[in-house]
């Protein structure tokens, strides 16, 4: 459809209004960077006031809490890049928890029948949440706030119903039970340090999400819908299936969590989970994801489920007063906040 | 360029109705192969009904719509842009903080192997592709909310014409800019029409239209009032029917002081935009 | 071959458990109710509502909902539950229950002025009123005929003295809920006979991996702990992974109770239970309501009434081992 390229290229001017972007200057523009530098002075301030802060073991077990919240970032970040929240992703995991363990023990099946139950069950309950918010066209927050408190609800209602308790009886002597154990809930020791499973995988799905995100049209579509849906389905984006995939990402993740959660404490409690979807939206905001959608990184979500592990623990090694916990944590979010308002004006200069 | 074969899209005596109410009536066009038509209108004279008829959003309900001499009824946007129609929004669909060459890929991204983006291919084509069309971008990593909205115009533009379009429906894309700006897109217009795409240009504003033009339609109260060559018209005429009948004549004297000097401006400023052959 | 078995039947079982969740969604309640409506009773049907601080799939308080029930269908009363976190939204539901022109309330004072006014409401319609769990200090002043609960603070202080005779030295107190003036008495009142160094350490109880790592972190900076409290049964298991994990030597306890507990209290993992028995909370309160209502008795003669603490230790734990299995202990 071209005309010959005969035209020769015009000589190349620079623009006189604007200089070279430096290296410095590029890195500052990821999304990550303000957490990243966030994280740095966290590690800095706590191994100078905590003196166990910096031995190997502390440093595991902070890995550990930053993973489990990780996990669930890794997902709640790329669906937040789509433009969208998913407050059902706390209970989620519970529910995924109670689904294995009492599909396996009141049926008296292999451990696995019912990790593969529970996957099944949970990525629906995903495409559900998906479904609604794409039908209805009504706001994420509020589709997933409902099917939050129905979640909620049916974790204790159907709990009850069938166990006539609140928790689910140990599953530990039943078979398959160490097998997955050692999949999802075990320690490992690398270079001398016990590292928990949790980590590695999370580090796996910051990979795989980062990559996705980064050199797929599929993360190519994830960015579009999130930062301009209309303009998005203009051009030919499936948006509505991008963000179904989007809310089955975070079902897949909930699903993982769920099972670490049952594998790691043999019974589950049907009313854990409730204001943990908050941390994972923290951990993406400390990341440098915007609330609005469009931009923002998994391992940005990464590094802010990092620095939330290391507040959380933080506190505990430099032996504070824990009633500050949520102090801390206040100022962080606002601090990343900001700094996501500056990279965002950034961006929209002409705006 | 000058073959003569049938024109790329004609349209004649289309009409279209919103239940009883008559949105565009026995209105007839033509554009071929390195041919400006611009089509001009107040607010409500039936642009936008006429465009989305073009781009394929909406079915005509009388009159015929031909494709290069073949007549065509199209289900969706998607069946004109495989007919190498493609429109250009107000909106442009881009997403602001995408980089622009993610933007210029987006949702047709070139491929390597399964999923995996072959990004250096998509940067490079993007680079030539706007230095063809006469921009210079320093950096196409850059969000593309970070240029200026002339700019943003042109990379929609380009991104239409590399995806196989014939023909390029722009819907006001000057409507939002200032002067300088709206001569910039003026000038890809032009660039567009040298590589031998038809165009049809909405805009209500005569005096983009005039410099760029090789024909215009005139509408008014969806239909046509007016279908002029550029050699049968002077823009002071144009303006004139712009403001249509009567009333003119009037308004043609309460504008003269102004008028002259902005239409001076205006050609200085084309002259300057190296658009003198238009 | 296996895996496809396994993938059949899996989809088989999604069928059944969507099933299941559907026509369960409101369940263990309704169900429950329906049967104390059959069971038979002397005197005329009451109806007794019991509103509680209780967050939703609490252990505790599922127990004290049992032992309501079952002195509810022992009575022949139509037992009504309903339950809010907040001050103020408990309260609503209080009024509701007036509304409803109950025969009885039992209530719990976790935020007593709160609920001043409402309870007042309820004296003025001749509702008689039972406090239950917590607010001993003001459930008399607030009109109610009697309480029914443990004192924190004496819980917590016998939890000290048992920590004592095990010859501990430095005590951790785990609080899984921040500003539960309950949990908080609990830790004041073992700090206060506990005769080493007791610090607290607050976690996230609703997040069981966090639990874990904050309590391992603890461990980690303070090696010399010899002694954990937490304040719910699940929370000791996590302890006791967490001392393994950290190879400290840190002896567990708790307080209240669950199944589980029992086999960790066999075992010598955990080396007590402080057991405030809610199984008693909700039959003594239902009961008191009943006895009021047809023979017009208050039990303890309006002094609160303590249902606990009860230590459980390995050689009581065999003896309620059956309780705690069917979940009543």
């Amino acid at each position: 459809m071209n005309q010959t390229v005969a035209q020769p290229a015009q000589p190349v001017k620079l623009d006189e209004r604007v200089t070279r972007k430096s290296p410095l200057r590029r890195l500052l523009g990821r999304p990550e960077i303000g957490a990243l530098i966030g994280a740095l002075a966290l590690f800095v301030f706590f191994g100078l006031t905590a003196d166990t802060f910096l031995t190997a073991n502390a440093f595991s077990t902070i890995l550990y809490a930053s993973s489990t919240f990780g996990i669930m970032a890794v997902s709640v970040s790329l669906l937040m890049i789509g433009g969208e929240f998913d407050l059902s992703a706390g209970v989620m995991v519970t529910t995924s928890a109670l689904v294995a363990s009492m599909f396996s023990y009141q049926f008296s099946l292999n451990i696995w029948v019912g990790v593969a139950v529970s996957l099944a069950v949970t990525l629906a309950l995903g495409f559900v949440n998906g479904l609604l918010y794409v039908k209805t066209g009504l706001p994420s927050f509020i589709v997933t706030l409902g099917t939050f408190f129905m979640l909620a609800g049916a974790n204790l209602g159907v709990t009850k119903a069938i166990s006539d308790n609140v928790a689910t009886p140990s599953i530990s002597d039943m078979s398959g039970f160490s097998a997955a154990k050692q999949v999802f809930a075990s320690d490992l020791t690398l270079f001398g340090i016990q590292v928990k499973i949790t980590v590695l995988w999370w580090l796996a799905m910051v990979a795989v999400a980062t990559w996705l995100l980064l050199r797929t049209r599929a993360g190519n579509w994830v960015f579009a819908v999130g930062g301009s849906a209309p303009s998005a389905r203009a051009v030919g984006v499936p948006v509505a299936k991008t963000k179904i995939a989007l809310f089955m990402g975070v079902a897949f993740t909930a699903w993982f969590s769920g099972m670490h959660l049952l594998f790691a404490f043999d019974s589950v409690q049907s009313g854990e989970g409730v204001g943990n979807e908050f941390f994972y939206i923290i951990c993406a905001v400390i990341g440098g994801c915007l609330l609005t959608g469009g931009y923002g990184s998994a391992i940005g979500a990464a590094i802010g489920a990092f620095i939330f592990g290391m507040t959380n623990k933080g506190i505990v090694y430099a032996e504070w007063n824990p009633d500050w916990f949520k102090f801390f944590l206040g100022a962080m979010l606002l601090i990343a906040t900001v700094v996501n308002l500056v990279v965002r004006r950034r961006a929209e200069v002409s705006e | 360029m000058s073959e003569t074969r049938a024109p790329l899209v004609r349209l004649a005596g289309v009409g279209k109705h919103y239940g009883n109410i008559i949105a565009l009536q026995d209105v007839s066009l033509e554009v071929s192969a390195g041919e400006v038509v611009c089509v001009l209108g107040d607010n409500g004279a039936g642009k936008s009904t006429l465009i989305k008829i073009v781009s394929g959003l909406h079915r005509h309900d009388s009159g015929t719509y031909e494709v290069s001499g073949e007549e065509v009824r199209f289900g969706s946007p998607r069946d004109a842009l495989d007919r190498g129609i493609a429109t250009v929004y107000q909106d442009l669909a881009v997403v602001p903080l995408m980089p622009v060459w993610r933007n210029f890929f987006l949702g047709s991204e070139r491929r390597r192997g399964i999923g995996r983006l072959d990004i250096d291919f998509m940067r490079r084509t993007t680079k030539s592709e706007l230095l063809e069309m006469g921009i210079d971008l320093r950096d196409v990593d850059q969000p593309i909310g970070t240029l200026s909205g002339g700019e943003r115009q042109c990379v929609a533009i380009a991104r239409a014409v590399h995806f196989g379009a014939k023909v390029l429906i722009l819907d006001e894309p000057t409507a939002a800019l200032g002067v300088k700006q709206a001569g910039v897109v003026l000038r890809y217009i032009v660039r567009a029409r040298e590589r031998g795409l038809g165009v049809i240009f909405i805009t209500h504003n005569p005096h983009h239209a005039y410099p760029v033009g090789d024909r215009f339609l005139l509408l008014k109260r969806g239909r046509g009032i007016g279908y002029h060559r550029k050699d049968e018209v002077t823009r002071e005429e144009l303006t004139a029917l712009m403001a249509g009948g009567a009333e003119l004549e009037q308004l043609a004297h309460e504008l003269e002081g102004i008028e002259s000097g902005a239409a001076e401006e205006l050609s200085a400023e084309v002259k300057r935009l190296g658009l003198t052959d238009a | 071959m296996k895996r496809f078995a396994t993938g059949g039947l899996a989809a088989v079982a999604l069928v059944g458990v969507l099933a299941l969740s559907s026509c369960s969604s409101s369940g263990g309640k309704e169900a429950a109710e329906e049967e104390s409506k059959t069971a038979a009773g002397g005197g005329p049907r009451l109806k007794i509502a019991m509103v509680t601080h209780s967050a939703q799939g609490d252990t505790f308080w599922d127990i004290v909902q049992k032992g309501a029930k079952a002195a509810a269908a022992k009575d022949n009363v139509d037992f009504l539950y309903s339950a809010d976190p907040e001050g103020g939204k408990q309260a609503q539901l209080v009024q509701a229950a007036i509304d409803q022109k109950v025969d009885g309330i039992i209530v719990t004072l976790a935020k007593p002025e709160a609920l001043k006014d409402v309870l007042k409401k309820a004296t003025d319609a001749k509702i008689p009123v039972v406090t239950i769990n917590s607010g001993a200090a003001q459930s008399a002043e607030y009109g109610a005929l009697v309480h029914f609960g443990q004192d924190e603070t004496v819980a917590g202080e016998a939890a000290g003295e048992e920590f004592n005779k095990l010859g501990a030295k430095k005590a951790v107190c785990v609080i899984h809920e921040q500003g539960n003036v309950g949990l908080e008495d609990r830790c004041a009142g073992a700090k206060k006979t506990f005769k080493g160094q007791m610090e607290n350490l607050f976690v996230q109880g609703s997040n069981m991996p966090q639990v874990k790592s904050s309590i391992t972190a603890k461990l980690q900076a303070a090696k010399d702990t010899d002694a954990i409290l937490t304040l719910g049964a699940p929370f000791a298991a996590t302890a006791v992974d967490s001392a393994k994990e950290v190879g400290s030597s840190a002896k567990v306890a708790t307080f209240d109770m669950n199944k589980q507990l029992i086999t960790a209290l066999k075992d010598g993992s955990i080396q007590f239970a402080v057991d405030q028995q809610p199984y008693l909370q909700g039959y003594g309160a239902v009961d008191e309501l009943w006895l009021y209502k047809t023979n017009g008795n208050v039990i303890g003669g309006g002094r609160p009434v303590l249902t606990g603490p009860a230590i459980v230790t390995k050689d009581t734990a065999d003896a309620i081992a059956p309780f705690a299995d069917r979940g009543t202990r």
